[in-house]
């Protein structure tokens, strides 16, 4: 693997993992999504300069709208988390808890 | 050259470390803020001015500021930053998890690992990346209506989650 490809690999995999062990905040969570969605942009663009491919630079940009839509959908559920139960700490969402 | 690049990237892997230990969500956007900047100066490194441009301007000036405001959602009394017990354990286990696989997976420099685009094009006026975007909206059009019509379509997707009054979701109320 080149550093180059290493890095943002790894970038995507820590994200994933900062992702799955989440701690106590939602908002920490959608960064750590954020955080794939960049290493993922990176991962496009790279792809469409270094093979020189010129009309797949259009790929990134996509996904550039579409993870503004993502992340748009994930804050809308943060703000409605926080008018609900006043914080958006995740142990809070225990309303089907048994 | 390959030192600077090399620097960049560690320091890509660094902020990525910084946001995935969970630390509170000032610091995790400060470290994508740092992250994403230096993917940019990655993606300058191999010719992609435009490309680079886009993520700064999209990214960190658009979605991220957001982030950065609704921050103030997740607010408490002694936020932990990377010092704090439970958050440097997470950064040293990432930090050795990346060592390892560096250690199994990652290769050198080598000739032709590192291609820029343009390479023999100085007296073409147009760039490779910015006529490749500028594809979109020719023979990709239909690509642009379809984001347009998501992005249209998640903006009345925020409206309903966050109507309130027992409307939207989320609400015990």
């Amino acid at each position: 693997m080149t550093p180059v490809h290493f890095s943002f690999c790894s970038a995507f995999i820590l994200g994933l993992m900062g992702l799955t062990f989440h701690r106590t905040h939602l908002l920490s969570a959608l960064l750590c999504l954020e955080g794939m969605m960049l290493s993922l942009f990176i991962a496009l663009a790279l792809w469409t300069l270094q093979f020189e491919m010129t009309g797949f630079s259009a790929a990134p940009m996509l996904l550039l709208a579409f993870s503004a839509c993502e992340a748009s959908a994930g804050l809308a559920l943060l703000v409605a988390t926080a008018r609900t139960h006043g914080t958006d700490r995740l142990q809070n969402l225990n309303l089907l808890q048994c | 050259m390959t030192y600077l690049v090399s620097l960049l990237l560690i320091a890509l892997i660094v902020g990525l470390v910084a946001v995935a230990s969970n630390p509170a969500p000032y610091f995790a956007a400060l470290g994508l803020v740092v992250a994403a900047g230096v993917g940019c100066g990655v993606l300058i490194s191999h010719g992609g001015s435009f490309l680079s441009l886009v993520l700064f301007l999209i990214y960190l000036g658009g979605m991220l500021v957001v982030f950065a405001y609704s921050a103030a959602l997740a607010a408490e009394p002694f936020p932990e930053s990377w010092g704090d017990r439970s958050v440097l354990g997470y950064v040293v286990i990432y930090f050795v998890g990346v060592g390892l696989m560096m250690k199994f997976f990652c290769g050198g420099w080598y000739e032709g690992s590192w291609m820029i685009i343009d390479t023999f094009k100085e007296f073409s006026m147009l760039r490779g990346d910015i006529s490749g975007v500028a594809m979109m909206y020719s023979l990709g059009g239909s690509m642009l209506v379809i984001c347009a019509w998501v992005l249209l379509l998640t903006l009345f997707v925020v409206l309903e989650l966050t109507r309130g009054l027992s409307r939207g979701s989320l609400r015990a109320v």
